[in-house]
């Protein structure tokens, strides 16, 4: 009996310092992002304390107002929606058609197609940037979505032939070769009855481009030179050259771009650790 | 039904996206950059033909080899450092039941959605010497001298401190689907002879995720080689080259020093690299496996 209790005791502390273990690990995640939080709303002259965290005199929204304003928040948030979303269904039609020749179809090449197709995702992508930037600049595509989009989709794609295909071989083939044999032809038979079976690995292939993607400013900063397709890493990067005596707005500025990823993150919790799991774990 | 199956132009039309894609965007472009590395094309004007000479002053670079010593520096921070915290805090992570596991798995992985341009310029404030975070930090526990992090000497551990920060998230979460996916059956077991906690993680959840931590290697020293992003906004490989990484030297050497055919030797060479190491790391690893199954 008393035996038994001197265990339990034993488990009870051993269970809180575990729990202590995660907590100090969860602060230094996540309080480099709190303390930019809590610098973005002081002035410029509060910053300079020996404190880890200010209490501000005054909170200054305004920083935030000049970081959506002169940081062009919105043109930035919707340019780099706009390119992750066309990226992200390019790369799953292109994909779900590549993969659907490779795992269903009888040809010789077709192993051969996989792996050119696969080898993708070997080669870093930084080491296309000089030669795509004489390509571009030959043809007229820089500063042009174009600029961005090739390259997104090119180096997205990889990762989606090999999701994809591997879910497709795993779909029966009974439901299609009825459909052939009621005459539906090849293409509208993927579109209308693969692509509705391949919802899970389709959201997987998803958050996966859109993480490669979202954060990618290394292309954006070589092939882009005007606002018109500049993303949203650019608020950060331009406001620091324009405001480099103002720190609390450049904290702003960040805070602010922060914002969107950390809100979907949040709100898209469960599948986005499923889809990162099964993309990780299988890429 | 078979004629349907293998009708030449359906699969043409099906895969050629994807083909054209890849010629377009990575197999044109590398074929190009073989040729700018046989010149001494400045990025503008004429380039005139030089053979092997950007391969030869490469292998004589001494910036080079530093960028390849980072990269290893840093695959080793990743493997000696970052993953075996991650397995220890999935483990962790998966005792715990309701509403806590999640949010812990949650908070670990933010940083992992936030731009790396956010990240690098975060920690640039993080380290400034006048009201950086990791100095006030060092105030608070009474140490009173002003750490320069970005300063030679300590600015490549300052880099992989970032890196490993940023990227501990995610490999927590392979891990944590990895421990997840093992069958709580053999826990029970284990409970059942008698096994604490300390047995049970060494002889049944390291074990059985060896193939799982055999992908993260891999792909933490890919990784490693292919840095880039962080380093170009933190340091750009200062001072000096002491954090420089093999992309961001190719990048630096084209469109700062204006020696557009030597950037791309590196590219080439760069590229190279990673195809080497994909295939050994997946040879190494594979044989093993099979070694073992014929036991």
């Amino acid at each position: 009996m008393d035996f038994a209790g001197k265990n339990h005791k034993k488990q009870a502390v051993g269970k809180t310092l575990l729990m202590l273990c995660l907590i100090f690990i969860a602060i230094i995640q996540i309080f480099p992002l709190i303390w930019l939080f809590d610098f973005s709303l002081a002035s410029s002259n509060e910053l300079f304390t020996n404190g880890l965290l200010i209490i501000p005199k005054k909170i200054l929204w305004n920083n935030y107002v000049k970081a959506f304003i002169d940081g062009h928040f919105l043109l930035y948030l919707k340019n780099s929606l706009l390119i992750n979303t066309l990226a992200v269904i390019l790369v799953l039609i292109i994909s779900i058609m590549a993969s659907f020749a490779i795992t269903r179809m009888s040809w010789k090449l077709s192993p051969v197609v996989r792996n050119i197709l696969l080898l993708g995702m070997m080669i870093p992508i930084h080491a296309t940037i000089l030669p795509n930037f004489q390509i571009y600049n030959k043809l007229g595509l820089t500063d042009t979505i174009w600029a961005l989009l090739i390259p997104y989709v090119a180096f997205s794609l990889p990762q989606g032939v090999f999701l994809t295909s591997s879910f497709m071989e795993s779909i029966p083939k009974e439901l299609e070769e009825a459909a052939l044999i009621d005459g539906c032809n090849i293409y509208r038979m993927i579109a209308v009855i693969i692509t509705p079976m391949m919802k899970a690995s389709i959201a997987t292939v998803s958050i996966m481009t859109y993480l490669n993607n979202w954060n990618e400013f290394m292309m954006a900063s070589t092939f882009l030179s005007s606002k018109t397709w500049k993303t949203l890493p650019f608020s950060v990067l331009e406001f620091t050259g324009e405001y480099s005596s103002n720190y609390a707005v450049q904290f702003a500025v960040m805070a602010l771009t922060a914002l969107p990823a950390i809100v979907i993150y949040v709100l898209l919790n469960k599948h986005i650790t499923k889809g990162v799991a099964a993309g990780a774990v299988k890429g | 039904m078979k004629k349907l199956y293998s009708n030449k132009w359906v699969i043409l039309s099906l895969v050629a996206p994807g083909i054209l894609t890849f010629i377009a965007a990575i197999l044109a472009p590398i074929c190009l950059s073989v040729y700018y590395s046989l010149t001494d094309f400045s990025g503008m004007g004429n380039a005139a033909f030089i053979g092997m000479e950007n391969y030869k002053d490469l292998v004589k670079d001494a910036a080079f080899w530093t960028a390849l010593k980072n990269s290893i520096l840093l695959a080793l921070g990743f493997i000696i450092i970052q993953h075996p915290l991650a397995i220890i805090t999935a483990a962790i992570l998966d005792k715990l039941q309701g509403k806590a596991e999640g949010i812990f798995r949650c908070i670990y992985f933010i940083p992992n959605v936030i731009s790396v341009a956010i990240i690098a310029y975060l920690w640039k404030f993080i380290y400034n010497p006048s009201f950086g975070l990791l100095n006030n930090i060092l105030h608070f526990f009474g140490y009173t001298k002003d750490v320069n992090w970005l300063g030679s000497g300590m600015a490549i551990w300052s880099v992989l401190i970032v890196l490993i920060w940023h990227g501990f998230g995610w490999g927590m979460l392979i891990y944590y689907t990895g421990i997840k996916n093992i069958d709580p059956v053999l826990y029970e077991a284990a409970a059942i002879d008698g096994a604490d906690a300390k047995v049970t993680f060494f002889r049944i959840t390291l074990p059985l995720m060896k193939p799982v931590i055999q992908v993260n290697v891999t792909l933490a020293i890919i990784a490693a080689l292919k840095q880039m992003e962080t380093v170009y906004l933190l340091t750009n490989g200062g001072p000096g080259n002491e954090t420089q990484f093999l992309a961001n030297y190719l990048y630096k050497q084209a469109f700062s020093s204006f020696k557009y055919g030597y950037g791309n030797a590196i590219s080439v060479v760069f590229i190279m690299i990673c195809l080497a190491a994909t295939v050994l790391l997946n040879k190494i690893f594979q044989d093993r496996s099979l070694k073992k199954e014929v036991r």
